[in-house]
């Protein structure tokens, strides 16, 4: 295929990523350093004060008004302001007192151990709530990958062993939880650990006692971990099955022969076939991943658990803070972009090779 | 079979295997029983397995809230970007399987970059352009912007689909006359089918299963399914007011699990198709 046919085809695509992706990522990217604030003047209005006896007196104070256009709309200005926005996101001036800020001594003076220590800086950054997203974030990311990788693959091992006819109806029970729209599939995990729900009334009757499960940062962010791995292991597990369709059956069979165990041969010879796909739902799962956004919704209370997509979605909906909004999500970007680095390098290399 | 699991370890497997499949199935089947329920019997101590079924719920989010308004708003969008997205996502995944030069490679790095950003991040340019510029809550809107969401996944997928097709069809159709959109359109296209259908189901579910850029684009009568989800749970705490919500999202499951049902087969494809191959 010639460039210019190529250029034709791909056009359309091209056009609608650009003018709804890449613009709009350079206007949020404008948009970051400016800031907005009603225009005002300094207006004389000249008053009559009362005075006694049905005398006034005239005076003339100078107060501010905002100007308004031709509609009688307050006219918005917006000036080019740095990293202003930024400072107000990240706060890295907050950071760095975090980090210095003396805690040799407790409140009551007495000394504080190295734990005590890390612990009192880790609750400084995290108040920040930029910080406390990336934190919930990464530490989402970091629980769910392996979990949803063993579990992925574990399934994809037994499901492979089981009858022919029994796996058609595993893998569509498997499926729901992946393919179910994220804000439901959140409820519906939600529901069942109200107060008076289900799991709840289930743990009473066992005796152990009332559980408020949406009462504690813990038990909130361990429900929103445990949805992310019921919603994403569908996916590792579809993958790798299907991987394992692909395992070469002369190879099992010599090691069979030559006395390799049931583990030796997984270890030894599913492993290393499988290494390009977990590769693979590493990739996807970080993009994912980093952006989750419905459970903390859901969850609710960002008192507890804030994710950087969710972070932005609030400025930008509750503060009704553009600049802020803008400079929130230019880090998430940049977020992203480091987290993906290393995925993407490996991306260029295999499909330089291939083209 | 040489990967047979051993034996005795075959109690611990198959006990595995059904708590999983416990664990994927019921928070669906819980939300769809408790439905049908007074919420005086969905969330009684202790919980009850069997009780009294009424349809109040689902009359009330269908017939007095309108759900069918936005069932009906679901369908226009979801289609509209299913319809779009598949026809500019074919043309550009043809190009890119068949063209040999380092443009396309770029194209596909680009495309891999853009679906890693989060939505609210295009949603803070989104808010101020499309309110100034006056098509805030339009359905052609909200398909584009979809469309365009979808497309570094849907021309990723329909890339390697079309890499599949050997190449030696094209040069057959090229020699015997037709020109680049006649060979794509009359040859590529009709032993495509399987690929579109594949890619089809995944711009669908994307659109289908979008909740903030459907939620914050459109309002009022333009609202979708699954943004209009959120009035019956962030609104306020009553008990009566949470069961619509869970009708609400049992009539947003259904289609979903209709559709596993008959398209299994493909999902698995679409889930593998990039992947296995390597």
């Amino acid at each position: 295929m010639n460039l210019k046919n190529f250029l034709a085809f791909v056009g359309p695509s091209v056009l609608a990523m650009l003018a709804l992706i890449a613009v709009p990522l350079l206007g949020v990217a404008y948009l970051s350093v400016q800031s907005s604030y009603v225009k005002t003047e300094i207006v004389e209005v000249e008053s009559k004060v009362p005075l006694f006896g049905g005398l006034t007196k005239t005076t003339i104070e100078k107060v501010p008004q905002p100007v308004l256009d031709e509609n009688g709309n307050p006219v918005k200005v917006w000036e080019y302001v740095g990293g202003r926005n930024y400072d107000t996101v990240a706060d890295p001036g907050g950071l760095v007192e975090a980090i210095r800020k003396d805690r040799s001594k407790t409140a009551e003076g007495q000394p504080t151990s190295y734990r005590q220590r890390m612990y009192g800086i880790y609750r400084d950054v995290t108040d920040v709530d930029f910080w406390g997203a990336l934190e919930f974030t990464l530490l989402y990311i970091i629980v769910t990958t392996p979990c949803i990788i063993i579990l992925g693959f574990v399934l994809a091992i037994l499901v492979n062993s089981v009858v022919k006819w029994i796996r058609g109806p595993l893998i569509f029970c498997s499926l729901l939880p992946h393919i179910i729209t994220p804000v439901v599939g959140s409820l519906s995990i939600y529901w069942l650990f109200l107060d008076n729900a289900i799991v709840a009334a289930l743990l009473e009757q066992l005796g152990m006692g009332k559980v408020y499960f949406l009462k504690s940062a813990f038990s909130i962010r361990s429900l929103i971990i445990l949805y992310g791995v019921w919603h994403v292991t569908p996916f590792a597990f579809v993958i790798l099955y299907a991987g394992l369709q692909t395992v070469p059956q002369d190879a099992l069979q010599a090691a069979e022969v030559d006395g390799a165990n049931y583990f030796q041969r997984v270890r030894y010879i599913i492993i290393p076939h499988l290494t390009a796909l977990f590769s693979f739902i590493i990739l996807i799962h970080l993009m994912d991943a980093y952006r989750i956004f419905e459970p903390v919704l859901v969850f609710g209370s960002n008192l507890f658990a804030n994710s950087l997509q969710y972070l932005t979605y609030y400025i930008l909906n509750f503060e009704d803070n553009y600049s802020k909004a803008a400079a929130s999500a230019i880090l998430t970007v940049i977020g992203i972009v480091i987290l993906l680095l290393p995925s993407l390098r490996r991306t260029y290399r295999e499909q330089k090779g291939l083209i | 079979m040489t990967l047979m699991i051993p034996k005795q370890l075959k109690p611990v497997t198959n006990s595995f295997l059904g708590l999983w499949v416990f664990l994927a199935a019921f928070p669906f089947i819980w939300m769809f029983l408790i439905s049908f329920r007074a919420p005086v019997d969905a969330f009684s101590f202790p919980p009850k397995l069997f009780a009294p079924i009424t349809f109040e719920h689902f009359y009330t989010v269908w017939i007095v809230d309108g759900f069918w308004k936005q069932a009906i708003n679901t369908t226009i969008v979801t289609l509209g970007t299913l319809t779009v997205s598949l026809t500019i996502g074919c043309l550009a995944g043809y190009a890119l399987s068949r063209y040999r030069g380092n443009l396309g490679f770029y194209l596909l790095i680009a495309a891999l970059v853009f679906r890693a950003i989060p939505h609210s991040v295009m949603l803070v340019a989104y808010k101020p352009a499309f309110w100034s510029m006056g098509i805030w809550n339009r359905y052609e809107t909200l398909i584009i912007v979809l469309v365009a969401i979808n497309q570094p996944f849907t021309i990723w997928m329909l890339r390697s689909f079309f890499t599949n097709i050997p190449e030696e069809l094209d040069q057959a159709a090229l020699v015997d006359g037709c020109n680049r959109i006649q060979t794509f359109v009359k040859v590529i296209m009709p032993v495509m089918w399987p690929g579109v259908i594949t890619t089809g189901l995944f711009s669908f579910l994307l659109a289908y299963n979008d909740f903030m850029i459907s939620s914050q684009l459109m309002s009022g009568d333009h609202m979708t399914m699954t943004a209009a989800l959120s009035n019956y749970i962030f609104s306020d705490d009553s008990l009566a007011k949470l069961m619509h919500g869970v009708a609400g999202a049992v009539s947003i499951t259904l289609p979903l699990v209709v559709l596993v049902l008959f398209f299994q087969r493909y999902i698995v494809a679409g889930l593998t198709g990039g992947a296995v191959k390597g």
